[in-house]
């Protein structure tokens, strides 16, 4: 009894300061549409999908997690045995299913301990390089412990004739065969009831302070994810005409961070599936997103006391960046989002990536210079090139019947976002001529807000700069509202991203759709003939991060080329699991000096498809990806789906 | 004494400009402003001082001030706002000013301003964030002085002609403040004039093939005289020069008035760098190179045969 008090007393109170750091932080208001969030709950926990998108290492965790779920009974039971041993369930205790499922998931995690082992011993993948690695042996020694005495205080039980169904256990049934019995066994029963008692106490103060805190907050972290499409980024109100002296630029110190955010620290296993995706440590950038959440938890936890300590101990807390993360950690992220695809306990890491940004940027004024120039371009000229809003229109010279939609104009059917870079970048424009001829040819009733359109604030917000998008955003909704919009085609990622999921927190609530996606339907009504047979040779779609993995689109562009006639093959990592090109998270505006360059290694894995053409769907990745191709002199052509199927399509496709 | 007082920076060419800007902020509130002014040559410039519309200059000519970074400036600012109690001390945003300004505070304990644009008085100043596009007006509490850190180029020097009278004072600098010292000062000195600043700039891209190209362009800047090299980004992407050459929308911006793109094709990122040239000549094998429809002379020929013919007529033409 004294064990247990002490035990739990130390587990206790060392719980307690996480738990009080975590009501320190800002309130995550993350508990909207519970339905979706239980359904998350059963799906990510007790399914434990997100795990088995690695085979092994899957198999090896459900094993375990699910032995323990079943086993939890059982260990309760074993304590209150440890006191008056012939204590039992009253009904689990006593019926042979039960007696069954025990032997089995027992087996099974011990099972699952030996794959753990092999994947780390053996197989010993680089996604562990920073983890902790002999926390984790200690760890999975203390689960095989557990487990072994719980098997081996059943077979003296057995032996000792005890149980009610020893033919429903096989495993604990074969092992009683060690046992002979006699006095000695009842010694062994107790001894063995005992050392399981211990481990499992010993375990418990010890897991506050260990990364396998996720038995814990992994389930709360899930539930708390986010509900929203993975590219949709929460907006940090900024109101400077408004009363509050106290106005928050992103995230500074601990504090700062959000219950969620902190959440995530705590809830990571170090298990690296992250690492493993990040384009960033693929071509050899300082970022690991598993060592930035590590190191972030790291001063957390050293900070604790200040921060549970009020007023006083908050404002002696460190910045987080440098002292956590360096300057440069934070820039090398493209906010591809694969690391928050993959975690399987759904830590959002490029949401605490941008909320670093943002008070690098708004309350520091602290980012890679050569980013400078987007952001004087975006402030003064609402483009991130900094060109005359008048030269929007100019793409429109070689292409007939443009409707500019003039205020007071009735609105379209269709509005067609042609966004900055489909404006004024000399390549992307091919690709916005493609999509006006071809919506001309399908007779759709679509127009451009020409010189009235502005930057949809993408860049300025992934780098940061909250208040620029919220300026640019609250300006382009007045004027999408006035104008009587309802539906919207978007042919860059980035913009149909941010009007998709961003702008009705602004108040633009608009159908909004992807240039592929208008074109596969176009292409389906039979709006649009390619003529098949044109034959555009092997295509390798390249999925734009903004369209794939953060809005779940992947089949409209592949189904545009099929109907183009191009004979698709896909790249290794393809689909949910794309490759970024390297432009996303404003990393288009910024240079990049460490390691191989991203685009350059995702065109070398496009090349080796064999394919004649690249394919993209968004402008960034066709100027990063194009931009590749001739810096290695390369034949493969780089051109957007829409470019594609218009050369199938029209006789005249131009561009 | 009580009023404005002007931290006037003394470098080795004398007061550094900014001072003068300062005294201009100081001016419009206080009609006798009083700079302070520590280091090798400060009684001279005491007199340009005055100038500008000091009413009073405290000089100290001691070379502690250069041989020592921050603290002993500091340590004697501290015991002058101790003795005199000014109302503001200002200070130009430089690198050596905001080093004094910082440490200042920390021995004074006194409010300090950063990025100031304008100072309404003692208690008020102006700051812009957000690359300009918002003005926070700041009332700065605390202990008298505050300490105002201005933006150099903020308002413009107003000479007033007036003669300053000058205190001279001891530096009175304890060994255990001298714990830094400067060992020397480097200044970056480039070739030839800057990117951003020449008349004529030559600009090679991936056409050229290679680093060894660039000699080609270096020589024709050699032989026009005052003209400077650079770059598209896939030449310095390539590694065949080095990212200070590179110009574009994550490199320079320039605005020569002539500017000649050597197998550059074009591509946005580029041409936001070169836009403001007054005259853009490019020379590139591909006719559809988006560059030859903005330029004012298109050469659609091989840059290897077009340069070194160039450098040729102008060596001969300069020659005769």
């Amino acid at each position: 009894m004294a064990v247990l008090t002490v035990a739990v007393t130390l587990f206790w109170r060392r719980a307690r300061s996480r738990l009080e750091v975590l009501r320190a932080a800002r309130p995550a208001a993350r508990t909207d549409h519970p339905g979706v969030r239980a359904r998350r709950e059963l799906s990510h926990v007790l399914g434990q999908r997100k795990l088995f998108q690695k085979a092994a290492p899957g198999v090896m965790h459900a094993f375990i997690f699910w032995g323990f779920l079943v086993l939890l009974p059982t260990i309760v039971e074993a304590m209150l045995a440890a006191i008056d041993r012939h204590w039992t369930f009253p009904y689990l205790g006593h019926v042979a299913w039960f007696a069954f499922l025990q032997d089995l998931f027992a087996t099974l995690v011990v099972v699952g301990v030996a794959i753990a082992f092999t994947i780390r011993k053996i197989q010993r993948p680089d996604r562990f390089r920073g983890s902790h690695m002999e926390e984790a042996d200690r760890i999975l020694l203390a689960i095989l412990g557990i487990v072994t005495t719980l098997l081996l205080w059943n077979a003296s039980r057995i032996a000792l004739g005890f149980a009610d169904h020893p033919a429903a256990a096989p495993v604990t049934d074969a092992l009683s065969g060690l046992f002979g019995g006699g006095r000695g066994t009842e010694v062994a029963e107790r001894v063995l009831v005992w050392s399981h008692l211990l481990i499992v106490l010993g375990f418990l103060t010890y897991l506050p302070r260990s990364k396998h805190l996720h038995i814990i907050t992994a389930a709360p972290n899930v539930y708390l994810a986010k509900n929203q499409p993975l590219g949709y980024l929460e907006p940090l109100r900024i109101d400077l005409e408004g009363a509050e002296t106290d106005v928050r630029l992103g995230a500074s110190v601990a504090t700062d961070l959000s219950r969620k955010q902190v959440l995530d620290l705590f809830s990571c296993t170090e298990c690296g599936r992250c690492q493993e995706v990040c384009p960033a440590w693929n071509t050899g950038k300082a970022l690991s997103p598993k060592l930035l959440i590590m190191d972030l938890r790291d001063q957390v936890a050293k900070e604790a006391p200040l921060i549970t300590a009020g007023a006083a101990g908050i404002v002696e807390l460190q910045p987080l960046v440098p002292n956590a993360v360096a300057d440069q950690v934070v820039w090398d992220c493209v906010t591809c989002g694969a690391c928050v695809r993959e975690c399987p306990v759904d830590i959002e890491h490029v949401d605490t990536i941008v909320d670093l940004r943002r008070n690098l940027v708004m309350a520091e004024s602290r980012f890679p210079n050569e980013a400078g120039a987007m952001l004087r371009g975006v402030e003064s000229s609402e483009n991130p090139w900094g060109q005359s809003a008048s030269a929007r229109t100019d793409w429109t010279a070689s292409v007939e019947d443009i409707r500019v939609l003039q205020p007071g104009d009735p609105p379209p059917e269709i509005l067609f976002w042609v966004g900055c870079a489909g404006a004024f970048d000399e390549r992307a424009q091919r690709t916005t001529q493609s999509i006006a001829r071809l919506l001309t040819a399908a007779g759709v009733d679509y127009a451009i807000l020409g010189p009235r359109e502005r930057c949809t604030g993408d860049p300025a917000r992934r780098m940061g700069h909250e208040y620029l998008f919220q300026m640019l955003a609250e300006a382009n909704v007045e004027i999408l509202n006035g104008a009587g919009v309802t539906k919207i085609v978007a042919s860059c990622a980035h913009c149909f991203n941010t009007l998709a999921n961003e702008y009705p927190d602004y108040g633009g609530a608009y159908e909004v759709v992807h240039h592929t996606e208008l074109l596969s339907a176009l292409v389906a009504e039979g709006r649009l003939r390619p003529d098949p047979a044109g034959g555009r040779g092997s295509v390798t779609y390249h999925d734009a991060c903004y369209l794939g993995r953060h809005n779940g689109r992947y089949d409209a562009p592949r189904e545009v080329l099929r109907a183009a006639g191009a004979a698709a093959v896909e790249m290794p990592r393809h689909g949910e699991r794309s490759f970024c090109c390297g432009a996303g998270g404003a990393r288009m505006w910024m240079e990049e000096t460490e390691g191989t360059r991203i685009n350059d290694t995702r065109f070398a894995e496009a090349e080796a498809t064999g394919a004649e053409t690249v394919a993209t769907a968004c402008p960034y990745c066709f100027v990063m990806l194009d931009d590749a191709a001739k810096a290695k002199g390369s034949a493969v052509r780089v051109a957007d789906v829409a470019t594609l199927l218009a050369e199938s399509t029209l006789a005249e496709p131009g561009g | 004494m009580a009023g404005a007082w002007v931290f006037a920076e003394i470098t080795r060419d004398g007061p550094h400009p900014a001072a003068f800007e300062l005294l201009a902020h100081a001016r419009s509130f206080d009609d006798d402003p009083t700079a302070i002014a520590l280091g090798q040559g400060a009684t001279e410039a005491a007199a340009e001082l005055g100038a500008h519309g000091a009413a009073t200059v405290y000089a100290c000519d001691d070379p502690v001030f250069a041989e020592h970074p921050g603290r002993p400036a500091a340590h004697v600012l501290a015991g002058l706002i101790e003795a005199e109690a000014p109302d503001v001390v200002l200070f130009a945003q430089t690198y050596d000013s905001r080093d004094v300004a910082g440490r200042l505070q920390g021995s004074i304990g006194s409010a300090l301003m950063g990025n100031a644009t304008s100072i309404a008085d003692p208690r008020h100043a102006r700051a812009e964030i957000f690359g300009g596009t918002k003005i926070v007006d700041v009332e700065l509490a605390g202990p008298a002085p505050p300490l105002i850190l201005l933006r150099p180029k903020s308002i413009a020097a107003e000479p007033t002609g007036g003669t300053a009278r000058v205190v001279p004072l001891e530096a009175d600098v304890p060994e255990d403040i001298r714990g830094a010292r400067i060992v020397e000062r480097h200044e970056e000195s480039a070739s030839g004039p800057r990117l951003e600043d020449a008349k004529v700039v030559l600009a090679g891209g991936r056409g050229l093939g290679g680093p060894d190209a660039f000699a080609m362009l270096d020589e024709l800047a050699s032989v026009i005289g005052g003209a400077a090299v650079g770059a598209s980004r896939a030449a310095v992407d390539a590694g065949w020069v080095p990212y200070s050459y590179q110009i574009g929308q994550t490199g320079k911006t320039v605005k020569p008035d002539v500017y000649l793109a050597a197998g550059i094709s074009g591509a946005l990122q580029h041409v936001v760098g070169m836009k403001g040239a007054k005259r853009i000549v490019a020379i590139n094998k591909d006719a559809d190179a988006p560059l030859l429809a903005m330029a004012d002379l298109g050469v659609v020929g091989d840059l290897f045969q077009v340069l070194p013919a160039l450098t040729e007529e102008i060596r001969r033409r300069k020659g005769s």
